[in-house]
C-alpha cells in the first residue's frame, strides 16, 4: 500500500531531516519503481531481449535516478501538480529514454546518421497505392519537397529531419549521438519545417494540395 | 516511413509557428497537464501551448509525447484506484 501525503506533507517530510525525511525518500522511492517498472512494461516490446530481471533491475536504476533528480530539483516544485505526479515524470522520462537505449544499443547510428541523402521516395510501403495519376502527382510533389530538403536547409536541419523523421530514430539517440540536447534538436527541426513551410509556398503549393496529394490513396 | 507518418508530418509543416515550446518547457508543464485533464478541464483551451507541443511531439519526434502517454495512462489508473502495484507489474514482467 502506497503512502499518500498532501503536497505539503511531502515538501514537508523530504525537506527535513533524519527519521521523517528517511521515510519520506522509500515511501517516494516506491512510487518511483512503480513509475519506472510501468514505463518499461508499456515499451516492453524495446526491450524484448531483456530477462524479467534485468528489466526490474533497469527499473531499480531508473527510480533511483529519479529519485536523485528529483531532490535535487525540489525547490522548482510549485504546487501547480500533485507531488506525484510531478515526481512520476522523472521516473518516466528517465525510463523510457532507458528504454529506447536499450532497443537501439545494437544499431550503428554513425552510418545512419552520416548518410544524409534523402529518400528518393520516403514511403515504405506503396501496396495500397493504387491510382497510377495520384501517384505520379505525388511523386512530383515529393520530388519539390525532397530538392527543398536537399538544398535549403543546412547539413545539420537535413541531418536531423533524416534521422528523426525519415529514419524514424529516436529523439533521445539522436541527440545522444550528436552530444546535443532535445531542445537543440528540437530547434533544427522547428527551424527545418519553417523554411520549408516558406518555400513550398514561394512555389506556389498550398496545404490542400499537398495534404490531398499525400492524404489520400497512399 | 508509413503514409500516415507522412502526412502528418507535412501537415505538420504548414502548422509550424513562428515560436513553438522547446521540450524543457514542456517537461515543466505536463504534470500540472495531465492533472487538470483528470479533472476534466479543456486543456487544449487552457493550456493550448502544451496541447500544441505535444500534437507537434507526436508527428515529429514523439519522445515528450509518449512519456506524456505513460504518465496520463499512469495517473488515469490511480484516479480510477486500478493503478498497479509494484508486486503486479513485477509479476507481469
Amino acid at each position: 500500500m502506497m503512502i499518500t501525503r498532501t503536497n505539503a506533507g511531502w515538501l514537508r517530510a523530504l525537506e527535513s531531516t533524519g527519521e521523517e525525511q528517511a521515510a519520506a525518500i522509500v515511501d517516494l522511492r516506491a512510487y518511483l519503481l512503480r513509475a519506472a517498472l510501468f514505463s518499461l512494461h508499456r515499451s516492453r516490446a524495446h526491450q524484448a531481449h531483456l530477462t524479467p530481471a534485468a528489466i526490474e533491475q533497469l527499473a531499480e536504476d531508473c527510480a533511483q535516478d529519479a529519485l536523485l533528480a528529483i531532490l535535487k530539483q525540489l525547490h522548482e516544485f510549485r504546487g501547480d501538480s500533485r507531488f506525484t505526479t510531478w515526481a512520476y515524470k522523472f521516473a518516466i522520462n528517465i525510463a523510457m529514454v532507458a528504454a529506447r537505449r536499450e532497443s537501439w544499443k545494437h544499431v550503428s547510428l554513425d552510418q545512419l546518421l552520416d548518410n544524409s541523402n534523402v529518400p528518393e521516395w520516403p514511403i515504405r510501403d506503396e501496396r495500397t497505392a493504387i491510382d497510377p495519376d495520384q501517384l505520379a502527382l505525388q511523386a512530383d510533389a515529393w520530388a519539390v519537397m525532397r530538392d527543398l530538403i536537399e538544398h535549403d536547409l543546412t547539413d545539420r536541419q537535413r541531418q536531423v529531419v533524416k534521422a528523426i523523421v525519415f529514419d524514424e530514430i529516436p529523439m533521445d539517440e539522436v541527440v545522444r549521438h550528436l552530444d546535443s540536447n532535445r531542445n537543440a534538436i528540437y530547434k533544427n527541426l522547428h527551424d527545418a519545417r519553417s523554411k520549408l513551410k516558406t518555400r513550398l509556398e514561394a512555389r506556389g503549393f498550398n496545404v490542400q494540395e499537398i495534404l490531398d496529394l499525400f492524404g489520400k490513396g497512399t | 516511413m508509413q503514409p500516415l507518418r507522412l502526412e502528418r508530418w507535412v501537415r505538420l509543416i504548414y502548422e509550424t509557428q513562428d515560436e513553438e515550446s522547446p521540450c524543457s518547457e514542456l517537461f515543466d508543464l505536463v504534470a500540472e497537464y495531465v492533472d487538470r485533464e483528470m479533472r476534466g478541464e479543456a486543456v487544449a483551451e487552457s493550456m493550448p501551448h502544451v496541447k500544441h507541443t505535444l500534437d507537434v511531439c507526436r508527428d515529429q519526434c514523439r519522445a515528450c509525447f509518449e512519456e506524456y502517454e505513460v504518465l496520463r495512462s499512469l495517473a488515469r489508473l490511480e484516479a480510477d484506484g486500478r493503478a498497479p502495484s509494484v508486486d503486479d507489474l513485477r509479476q507481469s514482467l
